[in-house]
This record gives structure tokens, sequence and C-alpha cells, in this order.
């Protein structure tokens, strides 16, 4: 029983442990290695903006230690977070600690991480976030630095397909127009003047047609004449299907009709032969 | 039955070609039954028609395309059918269709033209 309890107040005092920063120390070198800025960080009071160029180096170093004992720790989790206020924009970026507290980071801008916000003309926030199973987290800002604007984001290869395309504009061809009226007349006398030579022909030839309107005959050319008025019919008024409809009941009584007539034919000719 | 034979070796090729159209067209007066005559009258109205609708489409306008296509159609399809009527009827013709009388070739003759008529008329709109 006594053991647990002091196992209960070891985790209490443990979880009451907090972490704090020792030497947080920032310097910005070019890329050969010539120091342009150094200098250690204050943790109350954010240090004039960091400005690096395309091809600088920010280095930051820190040590992490337990409040209580002073000894360094290596939290669980270390992370620098760089965030740009304007546009909402934040990256993370992973921190590697050694198990003595011992921290160093590098931003080369030749070979940027992956996980830096776009940036602008605005500065990014940065700051350290810990956190640990065991001590209380903490959260740092450090310093507003200016970063080089990212390039423009390479254009999708779909990009073009994501706009409003523009209105769609028919263009319909002038309405044909009828020619004038007496050209229509003319034509329509001329296609119509064969109906003269027809009569004319058959008047010349002269087919007697005695049995014209016998009664076994007239049905038939009564029948086929209904089908030809079906059909003007049909051009003039009725729908498709009404056509087949009325078609095929004349259809039936036509062909009673025809064989009449044709048989009756047949013989008049067998007849006379 | 023959031509005749051309008088004399100098006459012109022109005059022997209308000679053997008027020796034609005089047979063709004699000879052929008066019914086959009624349809090659027929027959020569069909193909005006025809001709004139052509010239009227090339000539002024095809405006009402579907009217001229159906109406060149039908006398294309009525040349078609009304030839065929008299060739089935012609008694010249006799030993090759034996087995369809002249009767039957009016009834299948009828039957064409309303389904071609039916066809005209639903092109006409």
């Amino acid at each position: 029983m006594i053991l647990r309890l002091s196992w209960l107040l070891l985790a209490a005092t443990v979880r009451a442990a907090s972490l704090s920063l020792q030497s947080p120390r920032f310097t910005i070198s070019t890329s050969d290695a010539t120091q342009l800025r150094s200098d250690t960080l204050s943790l109350t009071k954010k240090p004039e903006p960091l400005t690096l160029g395309a091809t600088d180096t920010l280095k930051l170093t820190f040590q992490i230690t337990d409040n209580d004992e002073g000894k360094g720790v290596q939290p669980h989790q270390t992370f620098l977070r760089f965030y740009d206020k304007v546009s909402g924009e934040e990256g993370i970026q992973p921190v590697r600690v050694t198990p003595g507290g011992k921290a160093k980071f590098e931003l080369n801008m030749a070979r940027p991480p992956a996980s830096i916000p776009p940036t602008t003309q605005n500065p990014l926030e940065v700051s350290l976030i810990l956190g640990s199973f065991v001590h209380a987290p903490a959260k740092y800002d450090l310093f507003n630095i200016y970063l080089p604007a990212s390039q423009t984001p390479a254009e999708h290869p779909d990009e073009a397909s994501f706009h409003v395309l523009p209105t769609i504009e028919h263009t319909f061809r002038p309405e044909q127009k009828l020619p004038p009226q007496f050209i229509s007349a003319v034509f329509a006398a001329a296609v119509l003047s064969p109906w003269v030579v027809l009569i004319g022909l058959w008047g010349k030839v002269g087919v007697r047609v005695p049995h014209l309107f016998s009664p076994s005959i007239v049905p038939f050319t009564v029948l086929l004449g209904g089908f030809e008025v079906l059909l003007v019919w049909y051009w003039v008024d009725l729908k498709l299907g009404q056509v087949l409809l009325y078609g095929g009941m004349l259809a039936i009584p036509t062909m009673f009709a025809g064989k009449q007539a044709l048989y009756t034919t047949g013989e008049w000719r067998a007849g006379r032969k | 039955m023959a031509g005749p034979k051309s008088s004399s070796k100098s006459s012109s090729a022109s005059s022997e070609t209308s000679a053997a159209i008027a020796t034609l067209w005089k047979s063709y007066l004699d000879e052929t039954p008066d019914r086959l005559k009624f349809i090659d009258a027929f027959l020569s109205f069909i193909v005006l028609s025809g001709a004139l609708q052509f010239m009227y489409c090339v000539l002024v306008t095809n405006y009402p395309f579907n009217a001229f296509l159906a109406g060149f159609a039908s006398s294309v399809g009525q040349f078609v059918l009304t030839a065929s009527l008299r060739a089935q009827v012609n008694p010249e013709n006799r030993s090759e269709f034996k087995e369809v009388s002249p009767e039957r070739a009016f009834a299948d003759f009828a039957l064409g033209s309303i389904v071609l008529h039916f066809f005209v008329f639903n092109f006409l709109g």
C-alpha cells in the first residue's frame, strides 16, 4: 500500500515537472560559410526579424532541460512551426534532439524542406513546440523570419479544365428563301405539264377499258384510290400510327377485292384467248 | 425485222441514223400492243416529270430539300415499278415469266406502288 502511494506521489511530482529551453541560439551564414548574423534568443522578447537569402543557411541550437533537476532531457516530440499569419498557412518541421537534450536545426534555403509553407513578402512566425509524456507541454515563440518568396506552384496538367468555358454561341445559317412567286409558278406549271403529255399520249394510244365499271373491278379500284387518299391525308394531318392502323384495316378488304378483280380479269383473258 | 439498206454508200452517217431511228419508231408503233404503249406513255410521263423536278432543283433551289427528294424518289421508284410491270406483262417475255401471270404482276405493281407512296408521303413532310 505504501509502495503504491509512493509511486503515485512520484508520478505526481514527475507530472508537475516542466521543460525549459537553455541557450537557444541562431546563426545565419551564407553558402560560403560567412556568418551574417548570430545571436542568442531571448524567450521573453522576439529579436529583430531574421532575413534569409536564397542560398543562406539558418542554424538553430538549443538544449532542453528539466526545470527541477537541470539535466538535459529528450522530449518525445519536438517541432518547429512555421506560421504565416496573413495567409494562415503553416508548416511543421520535426527536430532531432539527442538524449542529452541538445538539438540542432538547420534550414538551408538552397534546399528548403517540403514542410515550409509557401512564402510571400510576409514573415513567418517560428515557434518551438515540445511534447512529453512526463512533462508539461511547452511552446516558445522564437522569432519571425523573412524567407525568400517561394516560386509560383507549377501548373497542374488539368488546370485548363477547371475554368469557366466561354459561352457557346450558335450561329445559324440564314433562313432559306423560297424563289419568287413567278418562278415558282412557272416551274409548277412545267412540272405539271407532263400530265398533258400523258393524257395526250393515252388519248392517242386509245386503250379501251370495257370492264372498268364492272362490279368485280370497281371495289378494287376504289380501295386502291382509298389508299392514295389515306396517304394524302397522312401528309396533311395524320400521325404515323394512325396511318398504319387505317392502312392495315384497309388492306384486308383490298386484298380480297384485288383477288376477286384479278381473278375475274384472268378469266376474261383466258376466255378471250 | 431488218432495217432498210442504205440506197447509196455516199449517204451521210446522220441520215443513216435518222433513217434507223425512223424505222425503229415505225416498228414500235406497228408492233407494240396498245397496252404496252399505254404503259410506255406512263413511263415517259414519269421520266419527264422527274427530269423537270431535277431541273428545278439544279436551276432554282433545292430549298424544301425533303420535298425534292420525295418527288424525285417517287419518280424514280414509280419508273422502276412500272418498268418491271411492263417487262412482266409483255407477251414477248412470256417465256421468261412463265409462272408470273399479268394479274400477279399488276398485283405486285399495286402493292409496290402503295408502299412507295407511303414512303414518299412520309418524306414529303
